[in-house]
């Protein structure tokens, strides 16, 4: 737009018509750019002006004001990065407009420092600490469980005294031996799988602490339901190892065993009973499930297929070898659908990282853990990735190209 | 994320705002805000035309027609045969289940660590069945009181019903034996049907108490009904009454842990069964309310919370109910209506998001 003092007469005109003025436009018509800015208060006391205007012409004026100030804008734009004061009207400026403002007052500049800004935190910390404390925890939590079922095996009553529990699935399969396997194979599958998928992760501290969290607590509660009453055995093939009574040391041993194998059958340490309520095969193959579909692209959706059938095909194998009873599968998978979604909600909205009156999810014993790991973390973390150890990130911004569509 | 909290205010208002705001008007320049803006005249623009030049412009904010908090109570009803129906549909499983229990001589309870450490002691049963009674009277009487009964009920109806829905399921699939060899399970009916019925209705008229004879039938151990009700009477009661009652939310509290604590004193379930029951009960508690209570979740992508299966009976009760229930009691007679004074949100501006 150019200058006011360059406008002709049939700017003001139009300009007039613009500002919803047009009965000005017949006396003003003579009048360009420069005498309109030069029109005081004084001309309207005097015709043909005091005829048009039943106000003194103040509205005019002011008008006239604030194009003054908005060309006065335009032509600072580029200029200083400290603002002066711009002429944007609003009620609370306190620049004095009440009419009698001559264009000498407004060519004072006031100075406004505004403050460099900071460079923006990232919304993804690493705080690699932080996943080094969950880590811990969770090999506590393993330790503990592994601890636990051994004492627990000492405990579990011999399957002649007690038969094994009346079962609907059972009723309706029977057993398969290698069912145990496939299952376990599965496991270890989708446990690998989602091992790449990690690290191949950009956020891999963030999510890999959440999967130590939640992995660590779920095996807590598993202590917990495996410990205060004991199950018996859920078929007569079970093959229990003898019980050490009070021999600490063949304890201890079976214990770093039982580690050393990952607690599975198929590297031959998985022989103590007992530990039935819950299924810890079924939480791994849930949860890593849950983590795989979570933190891949969407558009993979036969890659999640695969993942689902893998999960559910293992569940099935769980109970077809008898292994389990079949409340140890539901509740387990239960506890751990429910924990990974009240995680998981808490962690991306903003609003329930903090505790209030309708924050419910904030009851939750492990609330202060939750927020020590995820209260610098602002937002959802998004599907990026990263070759490990490279120096360039690898954006696949395919991931997120189409986040917008796929979130709404 | 995006969350439009500004979407869930009455809408009219945010309308005016804008029409009013248009065009760039200038406010007065030593005339005080706020400016007012009438909707005639912006709508006519005729105040330019002739109209005493003085630029004001009105903004009304009407009062809000949308009631935020619907009494609804067709969807209580509904929610009411839901919980019925769940009832009804336990009672039969026990029914089932009842003829699978192994017998106790074949089957003996199973370790459990509770009872290695604290023998039955016989009177434990009844305590807790007069906790729950109990319970179960004052949270009626707190709910005869609420303002807002129709949304609190349709909220009890509904979990009451999924939790035993869960309890059917539990229960059906594994059979647990009795914990205890003083445990006097019914006879087993094989096949008749006649006579089954006939304890289903007596199981149910007597809302499966031991006090009133209907406890009768086993295999109900995982997980425990007595611990649902007590626990989930408990969450009410505190969540629906004023904050500053403590003393009533204590005296509550302990009705309801020693009533769950009598259950295994009694050796009449599991600890397992009671842990259970606790933990579900507990989070599903939290979790509905949550999502009842935070609106922002209703419209944010990454809520995983909607992720259950009952997540469209939940959008169907609470569908219109637009903020959190606020606990004001009245006197449910309408011409003779006192507040009570406590506001349960006391802090409610400092503390509530």
């Amino acid at each position: 737009m150019k200058k006011v003092e360059a406008w002709s007469a049939e700017d003001v005109s139009d300009w007039l018509n613009k500002e919803g003025m047009p009965e000005y436009i017949k006396v003003l018509h003579q009048t360009d750019g420069p005498a309109l800015l030069s029109l005081t208060k004084a001309d309207f006391t005097v015709p043909p002006l005091s005829r048009m205007s039943p106000d003194g012409g103040e509205q005019l004026l002011e008008r006239i004001e604030i194009l003054q100030m908005e060309t006065h804008i335009e032509d600072h734009k580029n200029g200083h990065a400290n603002g002066h004061i711009g002429g944007i009207p609003n009620g609370t400026s306190k620049l004095q407009r009440n009419g009698t403002l001559g264009r000498k007052d407004f060519e004072t500049k006031i100075r406004i420092p505004i403050p460099t800004v900071e460079p923006p935190r990232s919304s993804f910390p690493t705080e690699w600490g932080k996943t080094g404390i969950a880590f811990i925890y969770a090999i506590i939590c393993f330790v503990t469980t592994t601890v636990v079922i051994s004492v627990v095996h000492e405990r579990v009553p011999p399957k002649e005294h007690t038969p094994p529990l009346p079962d609907k699935f059972f009723d309706l399969f029977d057993r398969r031996e290698w069912a145990f396997s496939i299952c376990e194979i599965n496991g270890m599958l989708l446990v690998g799988l989602w091992l790449i998928q990690w690290i191949l992760l950009k956020h891999r501290s963030i999510i890999g602490r959440r999967f130590f969290f939640i992995v660590g607590t779920l095996y807590l509660y598993r202590c917990i339901t495996m410990y205060i009453t004991t199950l018996p055995v859920p078929g007569m093939h079970f093959k229990c190892s003898p019980k050490l009574l009070g021999n600490w040391e063949a304890q201890m041993r079976r214990i770093m065993k039982m580690i050393a194998g990952g607690g599975l059958s198929i590297t031959g340490s998985h022989s103590m009973c007992g530990d039935y309520l819950y299924s810890g095969h079924t939480v791994m193959l849930t949860l890593t499930f849950l983590f795989i579909k979570e933190y891949s692209p969407r558009r993979f959706w036969y890659y999640h297929w695969f993942c689902l059938a893998l999960s559910a095909f293992g569940i099935f194998c769980i109970l077809l070898a008898h292994d389990h009873y079949t409340v140890d599968v539901v509740v387990a998978y239960f506890i751990t659908t429910r924990l990974f979604w009240w995680y998981h909600t808490m962690a991306n909205q903003q609003s329930l990282k903090e505790t209030s009156q309708s924050n419910l999810l904030s009851r939750v014993w492990w609330y202060r853990l939750f927020q020590y790991f995820e209260e610098n973390v602002n937002g959802t973390v998004p599907r990026n990735y990263q070759l490990p150890l490279s120096a360039r990130a690898f954006h696949w911004n395919h991931a997120v190209k189409y986040s917008r569509l796929d979130i709404q | 994320m995006a969350s439009p909290e500004l979407g869930n205010a009455g809408d009219s208002s945010t309308h005016n705002l804008s029409s009013g705001m248009e065009d760039g008007s200038v406010p007065a320049t030593n005339k005080t805000c706020p400016v007012h803006v009438s909707a005639e005249e912006e709508a006519k623009r005729s105040f330019r035309k002739g109209i005493a030049r003085h630029d004001y412009v009105k903004i009304s904010v009407p009062e809000s027609k949308v009631n935020h908090l619907p009494t609804e109570w067709w969807k209580t009803v509904i929610a009411f045969f839901y919980a019925a129906f769940n009832l009804v549909l336990t009672t039969v499983v026990l029914t089932v289940v009842h003829e699978r229990v192994p017998p106790k001589e074949s089957s003996p309870p199973l370790p459990d660590k509770f009872f290695d450490y604290i023998d039955r002691v016989k009177w434990a049963f009844t305590v807790t069945e007069i906790n729950g009674m109990v319970l179960v009277a004052i949270w009626l009487i707190q709910l005869f009181f609420f303002k807002y009964k129709s949304i609190a009920c349709r909220r009890f109806f509904f979990l009451i019903g999924t939790l035993y829905l869960y309890r059917c399921v539990t229960m059906y699939v594994t059979t647990l034996p009795v914990p205890g060899m003083h445990m006097n399970c019914a006879p087993k009916l094989q096949g008749d049907t006649q006579a089954k019925f006939q304890r289903v209705l007596q199981l149910i008229s007597g809302a499966g108490l031991s006090i009133t004879n209907s406890h009768l039938l086993c295999g109900d151990f995982l997980y425990s009904g007595h611990t649902v009700m007590l626990t989930l009477t408990y969450l009410f009661i505190k969540e629906y009454s004023p904050k500053s009652f403590w003393w009533y939310h204590l005296m509550c509290w302990l009705l309801s842990a020693v009533g769950v604590l009598c259950i295994l004193v009694a050796h009449e379930h599991y600890t397992v069964d009671v842990v259970v029951a606790y933990f579900i009960t507990s989070r599903l508690f939290w979790w509905y309310h949550t999502m009842a209570n935070l609106q922002t979740l209703k419209c944010s992508p990454n809520n995983y919370l909607t992720n259950t299966w009952w997540n469209p009976l939940f959008n169907f009760f609470e569908r219109n109910v637009q903020t959190s229930v606020p606990c004001s009691y009245s006197w449910p007679i309408t011409w003779a209506s006192t507040c009570l004074k406590n506001p349960c949100k006391k802090y409610s501006m400092v503390q509530s998001s």
